[in-house]
């Protein structure tokens, strides 16, 4: 075990390596250059574009721009070219946004999604299996931002088809952003409730989509684990349902999802782009994202970087997992 | 079962939890659920956040907006244009001038008594203009100079060279002259100015650096000067006192190169800057550059937070090097002291920028307590807030106009943007070198049906280079017709023959390509309109989107491209030559088309030398009709922007004796509705107007 995890750290170091570089380059060599170096504005003369180049460091040769930046990254002096503030700063604040989402997001849709499968496995064919079945594949055709709009103006606006005759007000409720503006005079409880409601929405949505695939992937598992002698054998020892689905079949059913378990982690960073746009979250996806369309090289290379680390982490720790949980298998 | 009961229960407790949160959230009628808080703030959203809270580093509109409510400049415009003093109580604009008298002619002392008996005798209205004629002794001036890059590098080299001037002659003028010089020679004799600057140089240069030098040597030189009476009393929101030294500081900030300030090539002209007293502040110009009075508007730093001093302190408090810590490092960027209406008060990124009134503001507190900027990055989103009652003013798009414009709950602004959409033709290429064959392609779209229903009806047509609400704008130019057959014509005239329904000369067909950038979806249909239009009278084009960053690097930059459809977004001065002087066509430069026309060139100097206006707008309007004329551009149109504002805010002004008067908010000459701001009010519903 202890040489594995050795040998493990040893290649995935350099895998990482490989990693900082290409995350590096590939920004590099695309197009375009930071918003703050923009050529089309008539005051801009070549000098001014020339010292803004100098001061991002972006007239040394790449490779020297490589070390350069790795160094700040390790010391931690990298700075976004947007602010100029330490990008490891806006990170964490941008994190611990993102956080009570994720975390509403994980525990709905891993909680929702197991009961769902199990019991879809459990009557195959019948009216419940076949409803989530459509529901899934509905929550999964369906892209994500449409649903959000669609919900957001149904929550807002109402419901307003005149060629139906059709008009149900909205609840005209702010649900955008992380609270309501102009609340800090409010007392604390309505300021609480006032943050969890801004919650419910972008979780919601952000659990519909995992529930309706995890769900199915349960209901995969639990087929194939119930067809099995161990479980034909524990009905005839005339166990109750539940104890036979829950108990025996689920703990080997639930093996695989060990293993995703440990994939949750570079989640964390990428967060969900399109939802934080639309609700104006702001979380770590939206960063990235306008960091990428703004050129600034410091926050998408360490996103870029810090989520393959995360990954990295997260398929070690799946490994190990495995193995606690699986005592068939040996590394 | 547990697994089964905590598999059902926990999410069943965390969306109950979730929902009932809703009994606590205000909504669009009730927006003082819990506090009222509400109707004292002014929430604006924005697609992007600020980046730097600077006056003098920002290059971004957010920035702009914010920095414009906590700063102040020394002038603004206002509702009719013109401008106005804020931290200036007033101004003056005289010339100082300038020239060297050629060698071994008439002595300065001579022609001083020339111009000065001149003076007397004739009534000529320039020579009036003369305050003041002084002989001034022998100078040295040191000017610098670029050469182009050694070998290897790529860095222009900067050379200090030192010119040796004999005695000249100074003219005091009471206005800006552009033409004295002119008038001088006419006066004295065209033999009176040297015109070679050998003499002045070292004697030890060599060629490539002589010949850079001689264009720096100024043998005559126009010298405008600008005095500022300061307003007394005016503190910034720390307390401390505005004075002239927190110009000068600001000035010096801008041109400290360490500071990497955008703003430089507007305060690149300056010669000197002085502070005779607390109150006023001087600055004169190397040139004639009338653009540099508008610049004032800057808003102005605090001095006493941002000195070297400063800086270094906060440098040491954070450990970080004094001699790399600039102002761009300094924390005031995230939390600036200006002199404004508003104070700042919290920034959180990418969500939203507090401020709050500033009491003690030298025209009165604004009305409202806090301005809050607030972020979201999505259209639709910010559609949606507005309904919610958490945003108080929306932009439309063009689709929403009429169905928003009758929405009771609404007032409605609308006006012409500052900038235009074109057709750019490569006038380096054939077919476009030809003026026949661009008014010609210009002449067979249909400019209507694009604004129709491309852009619902939100678009004006427009005829040249200038913002159509200014003066500037010549209105007697008519577009151009929508005239097909009379195209054709034009075309046939030009030597090109219909063939198989395709124009054809020595050969070869009219067909060019078309391109764009990806992602505006309005040049995209644009382009297909005009495709179309085209094919009607027999010219091929092919239409293309490159993305913006390529489109610009591979294509705009390196001058390689038929055509293509851009827009200009203008500020209200009319200075245009980085966008139609012919010295501006070079690979990078923003005259791309590659339009020369010496006499629009000529009037494109004169105009950015004029300081008086109606002589300026009479140069501008001959600029517009030339320009229409050549149709480098097939001008397309104009934007029109509509923003909606919640019906419930007014403007409220307070009359002596404490009494108040309400009043629908007005808008200025090009539609600024945030004109009156500080006096903008929320009521708790729809107020009544007293006119």
């Amino acid at each position: 075990m202890l040489a594995y995890i050795i040998r493990t750290a040893f290649f995935k170091t350099i895998t990482l390596l490989i990693i900082s570089v290409i995350s590096f380059l590939m920004i590099h060599l695309a197009p375009g250059e930071p918003s703050q170096i923009d050529p089309l504005n008539p005051r801009f003369q070549e000098e001014d574009l020339e010292r803004y180049r100098a001061a991002f460091d972006l007239d040394k040769p790449l490779y020297q721009q490589y070390f350069l930046f790795y160094k700040k990254f390790v010391t931690g002096e990298l700075k976004s070219f947007k602010d100029n503030q330490p990008v490891f700063g806006k990170i964490m604040e941008r994190f611990m946004n993102s956080l009570p989402l994720f975390i509403v997001g994980t525990i709905l849709t891993w909680c929702l999604a197991f009961p769902m499968g199990i019991g879809a496995a459990m009557h195959r064919g019948g009216w419940f299996d076949q409803s989530t079945t459509f529901l899934s594949y509905f929550l999964i055709s369906i892209p994500g931002f449409f649903l959000a709009y669609i919900l957001i103006i149904v929550v807002v606006d109402g419901i307003n088809l005149p060629i139906l005759g059709l008009r149900i007000p909205g609840l005209e409720i702010p649900v955008l952003g992380i609270r309501t503006f102009g609340r800090e005079g409010a007392p604390i409880l309505f300021r609480f409730n006032d943050r969890i409601w801004h919650l419910v929405l972008p979780s919601l949505l952000g659990a519909a989509g995992g529930i309706a695939f995890l769900s199915r992937y349960v209901r995969g598992q639990m087929i194939e684990v119930l067809d099995s002698d161990y479980v034909r054998t524990a009905h005839s020892k005339g166990l109750n349902q539940n104890t036979v689905y829950y108990i025996h079949a689920l703990r080997n059913a639930a093996l695989p999802f060990v293993t995703m378990f440990g994939l949750l982690l570079p989640g964390l960073i990428g967060g969900s782009v399109i939802i934080e746009s639309i609700f104006a979250w702001p979380g770590m996806g939206r960063m990235a994202f306008e960091a990428v369309l703004t050129r600034d090289y410091p926050i998408t290379i360490c996103l870029n970087f810090m989520s393959a680390v995360l990954i990295v982490i997260g398929t070690f720790i799946s490994d190990i997992l495995y193995v606690i949980v699986d005592p068939r298998i040996r590394l | 079962m547990y697994v089964k009961r905590l598999l059902i229960l926990v999410p069943l407790a965390v969306i109950v939890l979730l929902l009932q949160s809703y009994f606590w959230v205000p909504t669009f009628d009730n927006q003082a659920k819990g506090s009222d808080q509400r109707l004292f703030q002014f929430i604006n959203g924005s697609i992007g956040d600020a980046q730097i809270l600077n006056p003098i580093l920002h290059s971004d509109a957010s920035s702009s907006t914010i920095t414009g409510l906590i700063f102040e400049g020394l002038i603004d415009r206002d509702r009719d244009l013109s401008f106005r003093g804020r931290l200036a109580t007033s101004w003056r604009i005289y010339e100082e001038a300038y020239f060297t008298p050629r060698p071994g002619g008439a002595s300065p002392d001579a022609l001083r008594k020339r111009i000065l008996s001149a003076r007397t005798e004739k009534t000529a209205k320039w020579l009036k203009n003369i305050e003041k004629v002084e002989a001034i002794p022998p100078a040295d001036d040191n000017i610098s100079v670029f050469l182009p890059p050694k070998q290897g590098t790529r860095r222009r080299q900067r050379k200090q060279i030192k010119v040796s001037y004999p005695a000249r002659l100074k003219i005091t003028l009471k206005s800006v002259d552009q033409n004295l010089f002119a008038r001088l020679k006419k006066l004295l004799g065209p033999e009176a100015i040297a015109t070679d600057p050998a003499p002045y140089l070292p004697a030890d240069l060599d060629e490539s650096t002589r010949r850079a030098a001689r264009e720096k040597v100024k043998l005559i030189e126009h010298n405008p000067v600008i005095i500022f009476s300061l307003r007394k009393g005016v503190l910034f929101h720390d307390g401390h006192e505005f004075d002239s030294g927190d110009v000068r500081f600001t000035y010096e900030s801008i041109m400290n190169s360490k500071n990497l300030s955008p703003r430089i090539p507007d305060y690149e002209p300056i010669k000197k800057v002085e502070t005779p007293d607390e109150f006023t502040f001087k600055v004169t110009y190397k040139r004639l550059y009338s653009p540099a009075f508008g610049t004032w508007a800057m808003g102005m730093l605090p001095e006493h937070l941002l000195n070297d001093k400063a800086l270094e302190a906060e440098a040491s408090r954070l450990g970080r090097d004094p001699a790399t810590f600039t102002m761009r490092d300094s924390s005031f960027n995230r939390s600036p002291v200006g002199v404004g209406p508003f104070k700042f008060k919290e920034w959180r990124s990418d969500e939203l920028i507090r401020l709050s009134r500033n009491s003690d503001y030298w025209e009165g507190p604004p009305e409202y307590a806090e301005y809050i900027y607030r972020v979201i990055p999505d259209p639709i989103s910010q559609e949606v807030a507005f309904y919610a009652g958490t945003i108080d003013s929306y932009g439309a798009g063009t689709h929403q106009v009429n169905r928003l414009k009758k929405d009771k709950r609404f007032q409605v602004f609308s006006d012409l943007s500052f900038g235009y959409t074109y057709i750019g033709y490569n006038m380096r290429r054939e077919p476009f070198k030809d003026p026949r064959v661009r008014k010609a392609l210009g002449m067979a779209i249909n400019t209507r049906q694009i604004h129709r229903f491309v852009l619902n009806g939100q678009a004006e047509d427009l005829t040249g280079p200038f913002v159509k609400q200014s003066d500037h704008y010549n209105r007697a130019v008519k577009p151009l017709p929508y005239d097909p057959k009379g195209a054709e014509r034009l075309l046939h005239e030009a030597g090109w023959r219909k063939k198989n329904g395709r124009l054809t000369k020595n050969g070869e067909a009219l067909s060019f390509q078309l391109l764009t950038n990806h992602g505006n979806v309005d040049r995209k249909a644009i382009a297909v309109v005009v495709q179309d239009a085209w094919k009607k009278i027999g010219v091929q084009a092919r239409v293309d989107t490159v993305e913006w960053a390529v489109f610009i690097k591979k294509y705009i930059h390196e001058l390689n491209f038929d055509a293509v459809i851009l827009g200009w977004s203008l500020g209200l001065d009319p200075d245009l030559y980085q966008i139609w002087h012919s010295s501006q066509t070079n690979p990078g430069q923003l005259n791309f088309v590659g339009y020369k026309n010496p006499e629009a060139d000529k009037l494109i100097v004169k105009i950015r030398q004029e300081y008086d206006h109606q002589k300026q707008v009479g140069y501008a309007h001959r600029l517009h009709r030339i320009i229409f004329e050549d149709q480098p551009y097939t001008f397309l149109y104009v934007g029109k922007w509509t923003a909606l504002l919640d019906r419930k805010i007014a403007r409220v002004q307070r009359l002596p004796g404490g009494r108040t008067r309400v009043k629908k908010i007005t808008t200025t000459k090009t539609g600024n509705y945030f004109f009156d701001f500080n006096q903008w009010m929320k009521f708790p519903s729809t107020p009544r107007f007293e006119s």
